[in-house]
């Protein structure tokens, strides 16, 4: 698969796999709201790309593709931890933000 | 020259399209039969084609079942956990993804169409079915090309022009060049299978993943009754379970738990090694067609053997997925006449 992909793959599925306990940690309503956003635009982001290509050789898509995959090392981390759920959601909050400048990067046809 | 004898071309009949798709079949069987060492060679790789391209649309047909059941997935998670909705644009993502699959697939029933009218073929003369199987192709890959999101353009577009070139060489009678166009044809339909390989992996995996979610989730919430679990206890004494104790429900709530993780990453696994075995099969069908487009004697007579854990596979989907394959089922006349 390309990189781009797998990357944007490897954050939506590391976000389903812990929606339930994530959404049990969070204390307030913001919280919850927060982490709505961020996994509903984390799935958004791999579906928007699942049928379509990147130019592997563009720079911006490899620089971008690097930064995802080092966010998604921190977040799998973060999860694995789960400290403090607000610095979790800030983690999350980063990582997605990567992955949807990465996926407007796809080709459309 | 044994095989089948090519009669001659109306030019009525070359001067239309319908003539044209009818020049074409013409001309294949009889490619066929002049690259053919002994008269089987060319009904027997016809039938393999069929074979092969009969599997590929169950193939299809099962990753369409998978994202139907998806789409039925998102919507019961939106209504156990209000941090999960199913929102808009990625509900038009999965149907998007859907209607992509459902074209491969009606490719993929035409090729089989045609590869069964050349099968049936024994004659001078083609059938008018296999003129308007010929056309169901052309029409079935010329979708794929028109899609906003298609997948790997250029490969369709190689599929595209081989078809193309098939009617070409049959309009200006050169049997050599319509050899070389079907065996571009699936050459480009195995390449095409194989960049794309790695998306229906992700179909397959978004799937075992979003299932695993759930059930984890709602066995955590106690909300799973564990008798179907216990069956094998007492199913030969014909006794129901009745777990009224808390420390034994979390101790069998624990083994559900691994038995999830373990069944999911199954599910997953399963479907890559059928999306390994479909692609070797199509490897193995187009380099056989390419031995008997370029005269060499094709030795194996069976279908490529890797279609069998394919055909596993398919035969798998409807009992981990019965509502949304019994769905389709019931509207695939609709989808596949079209």
């Amino acid at each position: 698969m390309q990189e781009a992909l797998q990357q944007l793959e490897a954050t939506y599925f590391t976000l389903q796999g812990q929606i339930n306990m994530l959404s049990t940690a969070c204390k307030t309503q913001e919280q919850r709201d927060a982490l709505s956003t961020q996994y509903v635009k984390a799935r958004a982001n791999y579906w928007a790309c699942v049928n379509k290509a990147f130019h592997d050789d563009d720079p911006q898509v490899a620089s971008l593709t690097t930064k995802v995959g080092a966010a998604n090392q921190e977040l799998t981390q973060a999860v694995r931890q789960m400290g403090d759920i607000a610095t979790t959601i800030k983690n999350i909050t980063s990582v997605v933000t990567l992955g949807s400048q990465l996926a407007k990067m796809v080709i459309s046809l | 020259m044994p095989g089948f004898r090519l009669g001659p071309l109306r030019p009525t009949l070359l001067r239309t399209g319908r003539g044209l798709r009818f020049a074409a079949i013409s001309v294949v069987i009889a490619v066929f039969a002049v690259g053919c060492k002994t008269p089987g060679d060319a009904a027997a790789a016809a039938t393999q084609l069929s074979a092969t391209a009969s599997m590929l649309t169950g193939y299809y047909a099962a990753l369409d079942t998978l994202l139907s059941e998806t789409d039925q997935l998102y919507q019961i998670q939106a209504a156990i956990n209000p941090v999960a909705p199913y929102d808009t644009q990625t509900k038009n993502y999965v149907t998007d993804t859907a209607a992509e699959i459902e074209k491969r697939e009606k490719v993929a029933a035409a090729l089989t169409t045609l590869a069964q009218e050349f099968a049936k073929l024994s004659g001078s003369t083609a059938s008018t079915d296999a003129s308007t199987a010929a056309g169901n192709l052309e029409s079935a890959v010329a979708g794929l090309k028109l899609s906003s999101v298609s997948m790997s353009a250029s490969n369709v577009n190689l599929m595209k022009d081989a078809v193309d070139l098939i009617v070409k060489a049959a309009q200006e009678h050169k049997e050599r060049e319509t050899a070389d166009s079907i065996d571009k044809f699936t050459a480009a339909l195995d390449t095409w299978f194989k960049s794309e390989e790695p998306y229906y992996n992700s179909i397959g995996a978004t799937y075992a993943n979003l299932t695993q979610s759930l059930a984890l989730a709602l066995i955590a919430q106690g909300q799973v009754d564990p008798s179907s679990f216990l069956a094998a206890v007492f199913s030969p004494y014909g006794l129901t379970p009745q777990i009224t104790d808390p420390a034994l429900k979390s101790k069998v709530q624990a083994v559900m738990i691994a038995q999830v993780d373990q069944k999911s990453a199954a599910l997953a696994t399963a479907q890559q090694n059928a999306t390994t075995s479909m692609e070797k099969s199509l490897t193995e069908m187009a380099s056989r067609i390419h031995l008997v487009a370029t005269d060499k004697p094709m030795a194996i007579r069976a279908a490529p053997i890797t279609l069998a854990q394919v055909q596993s596979w398919i035969s798998l989907v409807p009992q981990i997925a019965p509502a949304a394959a019994s769905a389709q089922s019931s509207s695939a006349g609709t989808t596949k006449s079209n």
